[in-house]
């Protein structure tokens, strides 16, 4: 699980994060929403451990991120929107180097390649180089290196961005199966769609400040609304970050400031 | 999340992760994926380019060769020129203290700079911090990557001139052996001290970084010019006498302080050179070997337990130490450049424009331009504050023109290092590019111009600083200026040219694109057509001016100076439109 107490993250003088308090049980799949710039990716990077907060905490499985950080990192499975693979190894090559990092033995790591060739479907490319991928065959083997090692963790940052429409339904299948499954997946995405399909919660964050908290019900109910569409939700407590937008395109309901928080699952 | 009560969270019992890799384990780990790596590489450039690979190695022999040579025949021209033994040994020792020295403190400065765009820019450094692996390997990793690209320079340059002093004086077969040891325990000491000083920099200095570094620049300046003003304070002896050694030598001392990793180099390999006491100079050497070792080894240990404190943080700490900077939208310099080159196409002006951009918010790039030229026109400045003699007109001709070389080499290591990698770099990007109205011929042009006019104002600048400070007349005067704009052209156009034919458009780092296949051939070449450029006018001029000393005035020296002048000009303009051409060629089958 995740536990996110206070965190606050500044650059200079800019908050990008503002004092940001969330928990993330075991088995849920949570959806983080909102506009560029609004502080999603930093808080990633905080969790993966490339940012530390300016003050507050982060949990991993109870592991304080910045105190234990490589604790917390054998507990965690990390997609990032543009992997790093390194481009004169072969994806098993990878997926080899990986499973040993993470510590897992040479037949169990052998057996669990060959699960994550057949889950993602990589025989056709696997034995080549990944400098000749595409960048969906190296998101592709980004999850299947992030699922390796069966994390009680998952965290993905746009995790569609480049995948054909099989492998997108696969993605959303098989995270739906590790979230019943007790893993915890934290997912960042732009893709209202996805996020009203699969996951439990969302939350949605603004400004570095978290406005809303809860399941899509929730916020329907917040919002006193009939609509249906996360999408015209989302727009409604982003507003203020689409001022660019053509007055007529707009979202009509008026900017709420206040945080939101919906029931706890 | 303003406005509400504090939210503290029950405490979750921890869960047990995975065992941590012993750290041995992880090193092989790491050791085995660059290994695969570099055995992948290796293959694939001998499966697709053997040729080429053939011709870099040839060339970088015949390089080594040249260099062993022209050592080879500086140490035969000191011998002959003191013949006080005792003299020509603290010579000697002075030159390997000096050469040393300067290495010393270029490597410690490469390998920072190296290793700052290895753990904090790159993303390998980015996906490692991600994973289970310890952050003290991780630097380690980057630390030995720094070390090997910082130091293929210092034994290119090194080798020939120790092996060249060993063949010189007979050395004993073991101060061979002892030549590549020496070399790696000693690259390994300004290696730690950058890598140190490049970690504790960012991490206490990330608030005050850039007045530190404005401070710190200066405070090398000053002292670098204090040095130069100590060094070529005027002598009252005679120019090659003993006591002009003397006196040259009493001011090289600094370069012989017993603290100095430099000193213990050479006074390890002179020992192991000596052939009349073996079995005692052995012994010393062996000492002198031991002492590098142990500092370089004390310097890994601080290097890795500064990784494990600090790395990690400071990573944090300089990916948010300050809010985006927003760059001036029109700066005087794109303006200038702009109206300067209205006779090009305005798409040709403004990706020369997009270039100079570049250039200027890169402080890797501008910071090493500022730092040698800086360095080269102080030395120029003051070339008079040495004892020459000007009216000794040979002497001064062969200083003009070691002077233009000197600025064709350096100016060879910066087309190398940032031009050549130019094309590769766009690679990521070339989608942009690709949507202009542009020809693709017009964007290597454009690159071409760029660096072409971008090295030779300030290299034509500093050979006519250089010329009038040693009294050279108009007409040797104009013909260094047409080397000089020779040589520039030239190296642009080979740097292009071969950046565009062997093109790595997946590396993101340029020091590693240039320390490839295809930098490397176009170092060489460079160094050969300088070599070629500056002989085949320095000789004629050297005559030229020898004549009219003599007041001899024969017709053939007129010919051979306008042959040799016309016989450059004609090298320059091969070297300039035969790899403009092989790069254009390829660059319009180039597929992204």
């Amino acid at each position: 699980m995740i536990q996110f107490e206070h965190v606050t993250r500044r650059y200079g003088t800019k908050i990008a994060v503002s004092d940001l308090s969330l928990e993330i049980p075991s088995g849920e799949l949570f959806a983080f929403l909102g506009p560029n710039g609004a502080g999603k990716t930093t808080t990633i990077k905080m969790i993966v451990g490339l940012l530390r907060p300016s003050s507050g905490t982060i949990r991993l499985c109870g592991h304080d991120i910045a105190e234990n950080n490589s604790a917390a990192n054998r507990l965690l499975g990390y997609v990032p929107d543009v992997p790093y693979l390194y481009d004169k190894l072969s994806g098993v090559e990878f997926l080899q180097f990986i499973g040993e990092m993470y510590g897992l033995h040479h037949r169990d790591l052998k057996a669990r390649i060959g699960q994550q060739i057949d889950d993602f479907r990589l025989h056709d490319f696997v034995e080549d180089l990944t400098e000749s991928y595409s960048h969906g065959m190296k998101q592709r083997l980004a999850f299947a290196a992030a699922m390796l090692h069966d994390p009680k963790v998952l965290v993905i940052d746009e995790p569609m961005v480049g995948l054909d429409p099989r492998s997108v339904r696969l993605v959303k299948d098989l995270l739906r199966v590790k979230a019943a499954a007790g893993q915890t997946i934290f997912m960042s995405t732009h893709l209202l769609s996805i996020a009203e399909e699969i996951a439990d919660r969302v939350g949605i964050v603004a400004h570095g400040q978290l406005k809303f908290l809860g399941t899509l019900d929730e916020l329907r109910e917040a919002l006193s609304t009939h609509e249906t569409s996360l999408e015209h939700l989302y727009l409604s407590f982003t507003a203020g970050d689409e001022d660019n937008l053509p007055r007529d395109r707009r979202p009509s309901s008026p900017r709420d400031e206040t945080y939101i928080e919906g029931r706890q699952p | 999340m303003s406005g509400h009560a504090a939210v503290t969270f029950a405490r979750v019992p921890i869960a047990v992760e995975a065992p941590q890799l012993s750290q041995s384990a992880e090193a092989n780990l790491l050791w085995r994926v660059r290994g695969k790596m570099l055995a992948t590489t290796v293959r694939q450039s001998l499966e697709t380019a053997r040729l080429r690979v053939t011709l870099v190695i040839l060339l970088s022999l015949l390089f080594w060769y040249g260099l062993f040579g022209l050592f080879s025949g500086g140490f035969e021209f000191l011998e002959s020129t003191i013949g006080d033994k005792v003299t020509h040994a603290q010579t000697v020792q002075a030159i390997y203290n000096v050469f040393f020295a300067s290495l010393m403190m270029m490597l410690m400065f490469s390998s920072a700079i190296i290793l700052y765009g290895g753990l904090y820019c790159s993303s390998e450094a980015e996906f490692l911090l991600t994973t289970p692996v310890r952050p003290e390997r991780i630097v380690l990793h980057k630390f030995q990557e720094a070390i090997v690209f910082s130091s293929w320079g210092f034994l290119l340059l090194g080798s020939p001139m120790l092996v060249a002093h060993g063949f010189q004086t007979g050395a004993p077969w073991y101060y061979f052996a002892l030549l590549l040891p020496f070399m790696a325990a000693f690259i390994y000491i300004p290696g730690g001290i950058g890598a140190v000083l490049c970690m504790v920099f960012v991490h206490r200095l990330a608030r005050i970084r850039r007045h530190f570094f404005a401070g710190f620049i200066l405070l090398a300046v000053v002292a670098v010019v204090l040095l130069c003003w100590s060094l070529l304070e005027k002598t009252e002896a005679n120019l090659l006498t003993p006591i002009w050694f003397q006196e040259i030598l009493g001011r090289l001392q600094f370069s012989e302080h017993r603290m100095l990793p430099s000193w213990w180099l050479s006074s390890g390999l002179l020992e192991a050179a000596r052939t009349d006491s073996a079995g005692a100079s052995w012994a010393e050497s062996l000492l002198f070997l031991s002492l590098l070792i142990s500092n370089g080894l004390l310097l890994r240990m601080l290097v890795v337990e500064l990784g494990a404190r600090i790395y990690r943080v400071s990573y944090s700490e300089l990916r948010t130490d300050r809010a985006r900077r927003r760059p001036s939208k029109r700066f005087w310099i794109d303006q200038l450049v702009m109206r300067c080159s209205w006779l090009l196409s305005p798409q040709l002006r403004l990706l020369i424009v997009k270039d100079l951009r570049l250039f200027r918010r890169d402080p890797v790039q501008w910071s090493q331009f500022i730092i040698f030229f800086g360095l080269l026109a102080l030395y120029f400045a003051n070339i008079r504050r040495f004892s020459y003699d000007v009216n000794y007109t040979a002497w001064v001709n062969m200083i003009s023109f070691l002077n233009l070389a000197v600025v064709g080499l350096i100016l060879s290591t910066f087309t190398t290092r940032f031009i050549f990698p130019m094309l590769s770099l766009e690679g990521r990007r070339f989608w942009i590019l690709s949507m202009l109205p542009v020809e693709r011929d017009s964007i290597l042009w454009g690159k071409f111009v760029f660096a072409a006019a971008g090295s030779a104002i300030p290299c034509c600048l500093l050979i006519l600083l250089s010329d009038a400070m040693l009294s050279i007349s108009p007409l040797v005067m104009a013909i260094h200026q047409l080397v000089c704009a020779l040589l520039c052209i030239g190296l642009s156009g080979i740097a292009v040219g071969l950046g565009a034919k062997m093109p790595d458009l997946r590396e993101e780092s340029p020091s590693k694109i240039a320390a490839g296949f295809g930098g490397t051939l176009s170092l060489v070449i460079s160094a050969m057509y300088i070599i070629l450029i500056v002989l085949l006018t320095a000789l004629p001029t050297h005559f030229y001016l020898s004549a009219l000393q003599s007041d001899g005035d024969p017709y053939w020296v007129h010919i051979w100076l306008l042959a040799g002048t016309a016989s450059a000009c004609a090298v320059g303009l091969f070297a300039t439109l035969v790899p403009m051409a092989i790069g254009l060629r390829a660059f319009r089958a180039l597929e992204f």
